[in-house]
């Protein structure tokens, strides 16, 4: 089984007038997803976050509507296919209530089949970032739990009097014998196979773009010499990719002079429901969804950003972040952005803007997005970029109607932590590597 | 950019501590026009910051109601923060702070709306006990004759060696904001620009603070200076700030029973509570100085953890100045530099003193472990100047001290102002000490300090003072 930890979007248009009715459904969902929190781990083991909300109509360049939507993003490990048929399994009526209301006149989505289909069908492409890439939920409870464990037993045996003293090496053999020993823990004795595979499998395409361009670039230095039109053909393709760019950013450029729009503020009202939902004592969920600044060249640039963000997926960080995604909607008219991530949004927001280098990442994308803060050259910030930026996201924050996370108690660095920790065990490990193995305990 | 110290109260720039006796008093406003014509006799008695007075000192900062009270113009008192406008006491505000519980404002003395509504706090210093009896004499008699109504008064008074209750030298790590240093050198996390604590100056982030303003035809007589960022307003904040004020109490007997229970010997119950802090009770950081303290270190500020302690073998992840000042290593970065650039964008200026009678004269933590517990109630008034409550004293107040899962923990709230509980989803009372060849873990911690009462003020310039006591 795949261990990656991937995202799923499912946007569908509905109509204004079913938006209060879509919502009342979402709500009531989401009261009885808290309550029967245990059933939806049982019966969806793939999946780790649901957001499923409504997006009102938004204006787009002063000169179109973008329609409302419903949008159901969720993020599993496993196969996309098993992924699908544990939603429509379990959410199944839940999933026909809400979607049929965006489904013209009285067609029906009456079967299981019809609705795979149906998500099959409006799913949509996503630039996706996972703070822990390689962890299926059911490897979040038992990596606690060994881990708590292991600690437990080396707390009891702080009492000998020769525990402190013994080497590294020794203390490890010690740990790995307690293991051993418990039958519950022998699934931490076969180690971790599948990653090595999905790493490689997660690089791939970064792998084939590079192998892409660095063959064009001999083929190109080779053309020089032998007069063959394969080689030149292919030797044009890394010039032409950089020329591209080039002219993209020049275009760019040009529509980066048009007058910055600021966002209206937003009332207190709005910040106080907003920052109400957001009350989960260890992780919190944002969305924000916002038209794009007019211009084809936004559309194109912002379109080209995200597939490089996932191209280069595997080597992204992004502090707290559990997951965040960006799409876009509307034929590339508007951004969506969501993230799990620990604690309240007004600390996580501060991670984007504290840290120049990350300021500047987001500018990447966000800058695309109207009422954002202006940039020149796409990453060179303009005064006052900060608190734009953080009006920005306010403005443009929505409510997520349905919240649902597989895991509610540890932080990004905990599973993180865990991990290390399962990784550790049964491996082969110097002194000095056991010395810092032994402070993921 | 100069500093305008003509137009700034002297607690900007340094903390009086040439006057060591001092009170906080809070007061009320009963009467409008008796509220301004207060303020207008008031206003020659402030310090401003290019005095050094060696006999006393007043200080003066209002709270939102305040504002509201003297009807600063509606565009003005918008203007202010929303964390402002809420108030300390407000039900998200709390969420943030962690003030639920023992902290929560209805056990407080002071500092609830619901109870008392407070107007302006009164900060006096003086040279001497009874040069402050004097001066508040003489201004308890200037708030009475014009109806300002007097509802706490709070004492102060410094201890020995500038140490704390619980026996620890404090406020050591103090930033320094460029401007008052003739060719400084800029080190990022040690110096500031202005705009951090002081409106109306560029900040980190090469922006001036957002600060309160009113239409410019609002200003009749034309006192205040233009908004910066906005030409057509008058810039009220300009050589003001917001100060935070949280009174905590400090259970200096039960911190130290706590200790003694999880220690074999009053030497392990030092070790343990210094590991607690960060710092030896004489000040020393276990960073520098991880085995025992060293008195040559007890000033120590050029330290950092990212090369020398990343692990916090030393001086824990958890421990008290790590959380609150993170330094140049928080665990969820990369890079030295963004930790350093991420904490720096949190730091506040504090300017409070201790209260209560501390249990020893020294506070010597081995004197105090061997004392009887007594009934006096000692603390900490916690003051702290900042530009952006919510991004420098609530940030740290609720990612840094409360929350459970700072820098990966697990269950670990500030060992000693933290709020330590445990609910059905929650478990916050752990400290964990990194060590070889395992960590060990303080469980079940009690509250060591208690909110007892607090709000937000805005701590303004001479001519925003002049404005609100002449404004139409």
């Amino acid at each position: 089984m795949s261990t990656i930890h991937r995202g799923l979007t499912v946007s569908v248009v509905v109509e204004e007038e079913k938006l209060g009715q879509v919502n009342a459904l979402l709500t009531e969902f989401n009261q009885h997803a808290k309550v029967n929190h245990a059933d939806y781990r049982a019966n969806m083991p793939s999946t780790y976050f649901i957001s499923w909300l409504t997006l009102p109509a938004q204006e787009y360049a002063e000169r179109m509507v973008l329609p409302p939507r419903i949008l159901l993003m969720t993020s599993y490990v496993g196969r996309k296919k098993q992924h699908i048929s544990e939603l429509v399994h379990f959410l199944g009526l839940r999933l026909q209530a809400v979607f049929e209301l965006s489904k013209p006149g009285s067609s029906r989505l009456s079967s299981m089949e019809d609705m795979m289909a149906f998500v099959n069908e409006h799913t949509v492409f996503q630039a996706f970032y996972s703070g822990f890439k390689f962890i299926p939920t059911e490897d979040i409870r038992r990596e606690q739990e060994i881990r708590s464990e292991v600690y437990g037993f080396l707390d009891k045996q702080r009492s000998v009097p020769a525990f402190a003293t013994q080497s590294p090496s020794e203390i490890k053999k010690t740990i790995e014998d307690f293991v051993s020993n418990q039958g519950a823990f022998a699934w931490a004795t076969e180690g971790l196979k599948e990653i090595k595979r999905d790493k490689l499998r997660m690089l791939l395409p970064l792998g084939i773009f590079l192998l892409v361009m660095a063959a064009s670039i001999l083929c190109l230095l080779l053309s020089f010499f032998i007069n063959s039109p394969i080689l030149s053909g292919i030797g044009l393709v890394f010039p032409a990719f950089i020329l591209i760019l080039a002219l993209l950013f020049v275009w760019l450029r040009i529509n980066e002079n048009n007058p910055h729009i600021p966002n209206e503020p937003v009332s207190d009202d709005w910040i106080r429901e907003i920052i109400e939902r957001e009350k989960n004592p260890v992780l919190n969920e944002m969305t924000v969804i916002a038209p794009l600044k007019k211009g084809l060249i936004r559309r194109i640039f912002l379109g080209l950003s995200l597939r490089l963000i996932t191209l280069v997926g595997y080597f992204s960080y992004i502090p707290t972040v559990h997951t965040a995604r960006w799409l876009q909607l509307d034929g590339g008219r508007r951004l969506v952005f969501i993230a799990n991530f620990d604690n309240i949004s007004e600390a996580y927001a501060h991670d984007f803007v504290d840290s120049d280098n990350r300021s500047r990442n987001m500018a990447v994308v966000f800058s695309h997005a109207a009422g954002f803060p202006a940039t020149k050259w796409l990453v060179k910030r303009g005064y006052n970029h900060r608190s734009e930026y953080m009006k920005g996201v306010r403005a443009h924050q929505k409510i997520t109607q349905f919240w649902y996370a597989f895991n509610t108690e540890l932080s990004v660095e905990n599973l993180k932590n865990n991990r290390k920790f399962r990784e550790g065990l049964f491996r082969d490990m110097d002194e000095k590597e056991i010395r810092e193995w032994l402070l993921t305990i | 950019m100069t500093l305008e110290l003509n137009d700034m109260q002297g607690l900007l720039i340094r903390g009086f501590g040439n006057l060591p006796s001092a009170q906080y008093v809070l007061l009320r406003f009963s009467d409008f026009t008796g509220g301004k014509q207060y303020l207008r006799e008031l206003l020659p008695a402030i310090t401003p910051a290019t005095d050094k007075p060696d006999e006393q000192a007043v200080q003066v900062a209002l709270t939102y109601a305040g504002f509201s009270f003297l009807q600063l113009p509606a565009e003005g008192l918008a203007s202010f923060s929303r964390e402002f406008r809420e108030g300390m006491t407000e039900s998200h505000r709390q969420f943030i702070l962690g003030d639920n519980g023992e902290n929560a404002p209805d056990n407080w003395a002071w500092g609830n709306p619901a109870h008392d509504e407070i107007h302006l706090l009164l900060i006096i210093y003086a040279k001497d006990e009874s040069t402050l009896a004097e001066k508040l004499a003489v201004e308890k008699n200037r708030a009475e004759s014009y109806g300002v109504l007097e509802l706490h008064t709070l004492p102060t008074g410094l201890l020995q060696d500038h140490k704390e209750h619980f026996g620890f030298r404090d406020d050591i790590s103090r930033p320094i904001i460029e401007e008052l240093v003739d060719n400084v050198e800029k080190k990022p996390g040690v110096t500031f620009p202005a705009g951090e604590f002081i409106m109306g100056y560029k900040n980190l982030y090469d922006e001036y603070a957002p600060a309160p303003s009113i239409p410019s035809s609002k200003d009749v007589l034309n006192v205040l200076p233009v908004s910066a960022d906005l030409p057509d307003r008058k810039d009220f904040g300009k050589n003001g700030t917001y100060l935070v004020y949280r009174q905590m109490e400090q259970d200096v007997f039960g911190f130290w029973e706590y200790l003694k229970g999880a220690s074999k010997d009053n030497s392990e119950a030092v070790s343990l509570a210094s590991k607690m802090v960060g710092r030896w009770p004489d000040g020393s950081p276990l960073t520098l100085t991880p085995e025992k303290p060293d008195p040559s270190l007890s000033t120590a500020n050029g330290f950092g953890f990212w090369n020398e302690d990343k692990a916090g073998l030393k001086c824990p992840i958890g421990a008290h100045i790590r959380r609150t000042n993170p330094r140049d290593h928080l665990v969820t970065e990369r890079t030295q530099k963004d930790s350093l650039e991420m904490a720096a964008k949190h730091r506040m200026l504090r300017k409070g003193r201790p209260y209560g009678t501390p249990v020893s004269e020294r506070l010597v933590p081995e004197e105090i472990l061997g004392l009887p517990r007594d009934d006096e109630k000692r603390g900490l008034h916690f003051l702290c100047l900042v530009t952006d409550i919510r991004r420098q004293f609530e940030f740290v107040q609720n990612n840094w001290v409360n929350f459970h899962k700072f820098g990966g923990l697990d269950q670990d709230a500030d060992p000693i102002i933290g709020n330590h509980y445990k609910s059905d989803i929650v478990v916050s009372d752990e400290f964990s000490i990194p060590a070889y060849p395992v960590k060990r873990k303080l469980k079940n911690l009690p509250n060591f300090t208690t909110i007892k009462g607090g709000g937000y003020f805005f701590f303004p310039g001479l001519r925003a003072l002049h404005y609100l006591a002449n404004h139409e």
